[in-house]
């Protein structure tokens, strides 16, 4: 997605664009490449050969002082009022703003909830649990009814597990890198409708659990949660390597199609935006909507699969049921993921998430500064340094990749018989190394 | 362990930080010959050619995109600020001139017709 200013106002049929990242060098791409092929089968020959983490994730107490803040009902409360207040600010702006793209509802939705929300719970944990406002609306209707937040009316079914997730978030890749007038405030607050009613709905018949596993916002943070170093273990803040939160993943299904959807909306993105694509579906006697609704669901389900195969293709023990591993690998591709979301969105976040904020100073576009940001400037500095921006792109990459192989590495010894250690990973990794591969090739070509 | 992963790390970052040491080298081959880069865009028919072309341009150097056009229309420059060409479409070629000073892939789209000419990738 690149999101442009049209300060004219008007939009154009065909999307929006602001100036877009120069692709990465050809040496830097295979570089990483190699970087990862090599590293992930030094993994494999050289890591240990007895699972070091398990659920209960384990970790060191963070300091008291921060534990008694972060537990503490002021600090809970402020978050809540900050979720509530941006999306009643966001309503506002999407209801009564202009329709423009100098509208900031454009850029708190599609970068600063897309992007900066997983952004921030990489850094520091959960955000969008701590924010969620459809949590909050559930709580204040749980005590103005007299009820239990965490209980509705019905238990929620576990076997759906997070294919709602799964299926929302797909409704939101699909919204906004497919359907052709994502940025027109009338689909726009139609979507969000949409999902608000669907989690509110959702909210009272099956309570909080319905946002832990269907809310897809919820879910992919919390995910990308996992790779901070913050965990709440007994009620208590502990600190923990990121490896060891990644394994406290709960195994659930469609944990896969999560990260699925995911990692293969983020390529598609990358790809639709690439001459060689761009020129085919503009010579082609088929219309460009079909072939780009079509190529979405062929990343998605491509990703899906190939990492499904990948963890099937092993022996199993007889106690295990083969369908069930590629939920139980599923945690181990959420590095690569956010190593790719990070290369990919990075000056999106920085900048036209600056600009935003800048932005979101006037929303009506009548010439207000009500957050005192309207003079700031766009940090530019990552455009004008593309190889500084390169290189962190390839880095966030290969590590996202090491992380990857080596948490599954480390589920595969627990999960399979030993006589399968060695071959069984063999297949996920080489999955592994191909979403790498290409993630990279994407990002060089596009 | 620790230290074999200590290893992997510094494996890591030097091979990468060679690559990105090694590429300043590289530019833009499709102008070094000093002339100015142009691009020749024709409308005819309500059909648009180039089709998604990539154009390399240096950073900072003025750029042509000579439009000759059949009818009149209006091209988009999706730089930052962007910039709209209103062409005549008297059948002779129009020129207008500009100027990227910012790194970064720039398209330059037919607002009338809703595709993709080109891609500028200035470096």
């Amino acid at each position: 997605m690149s999101l442009g200013p049209h300060l004219t106002g008007d939009l154009s049929a065909h999307g929006i664009g602001g100036q877009a990242d120069l692709p990465i060098p050809l040496n830097l791409a295979i570089a990483g490449g190699v970087a990862a092929l090599v590293i992930s089968f030094t993994v494999l020959a050289v890591a240990w050969r007895t699972p070091r983490y398990d659920e209960d994730g384990g970790g060191r107490p963070a300091p008291a002082l921060l534990g008694r803040l972060v537990a503490s009902v002021g600090f809970r409360v402020g978050l809540r009022v900050l979720g509530l207040v941006v999306l009643l600010f966001s309503i506002a702006a999407a209801v009564f703003g202009r329709e423009s793209q100098i509208n900031p509802v454009f850029g708190i939705f599609y970068v600063w909830l897309w992007v900066g929300v997983v952004a921030v719970s990489v850094l520091l944990g959960p955000f969008w649990k701590a924010i969620s406002p459809v949590r909050t609306i559930n709580l204040l209707f749980a005590k103005v009814a007299g009820g239990d937040p965490d209980e509705g009316l019905y238990r929620y079914p576990e076997r759906l597990g997070h294919w709602p997730a799964a299926l929302g978030l797909f409704a939101f890749v699909w919204f906004e890198l497919v359907y052709p007038a994502a940025y027109e405030l009338g689909p726009l607050r139609l979507w969000c409708a949409v999902y608000l009613a669907v989690m509110l709905l959702g909210g009272a018949l099956f309570g909080n659990r319905f946002f832990e596993l269907a809310d897809p916002f919820e879910v992919y943070s919390t995910l990308a949660s996992k790779l901070s170093v913050w965990a709440v273990q007994d009620g208590a803040l502990v600190l923990r390597s990121p490896l060891a939160n990644l394994a406290t993943v709960p195994v659930r299904p469609g944990l896969i199609a999560v990260t699925g959807v995911l990692f293969g909306s983020t390529g598609f993105d990358s790809f639709s935006e690439s001459s060689a694509w761009v020129t085919y579906v503009q010579g082609s006697s088929v219309d460009g909507e079909v072939l780009n609704n079509l190529a979405l669901v062929v990343f998605c389900l491509g990703a899906i699969g190939v990492f499904a195969l990948g963890s099937v293709l092993t022996g199993v023990g007889p106690e295990r049921r083969r369908r069930t591993l590629p939920d139980a690998y599923a945690h181990s591709l959420v590095p690569i993921v956010v190593g790719y979301v990070i290369a990919h969105y990075l000056t999106l976040l920085v900048e036209i998430g600056t600009r935003t904020l800048i932005l979101a100073s006037d929303p009506f576009s009548k010439g207000w500064d009500i957050l005192g940001t309207g003079d700031w400037s766009e940090p530019t500095w990552l455009s004008y340094h593309p190889t500084v921006l390169a290189s962190i792109k390839v880095l966030a990459v290969v590590i996202g990749h090491v992380l990857a192989a080596v948490a599954a590495h480390d589920r595969a010894i627990r999960l399979l018989p030993r006589r399968s250690h060695l071959t069984g990973q063999l297949p996920l990794l080489v999955a592994m190394v191909g979403f790498t591969a290409g993630g990279l090739f994407l990002l060089f070509s596009a | 362990m620790r230290r074999r992963l200590a290893a992997l790390a510094v494996l890591l970052v030097v091979t990468v930080s060679a690559a990105a040491c090694g590429d300043d080298a590289s530019g833009s081959g499709a102008s070094s010959d000093g002339e100015r880069v142009s691009v020749a865009i024709t409308v005819e028919d309500g059909a648009t050619t180039p089709s998604g072309a990539t154009v390399e341009v240096p950073v900072g150097e003025e750029v042509d995109l000579v439009v000759t056009a059949d009818e009149p229309g209006q091209i988009h420059v999706h730089s930052d600020p962007e910039t709209e060409l209103d062409y005549e479409g008297t059948g002779e070629p129009e020129t207008f001139t500009l100027r990227i000073d910012r790194p970064g892939q720039v398209e330059v789209e037919s607002h009338t017709h809703g595709t993709l000419i080109a891609k500028l990738v200035v470096s």
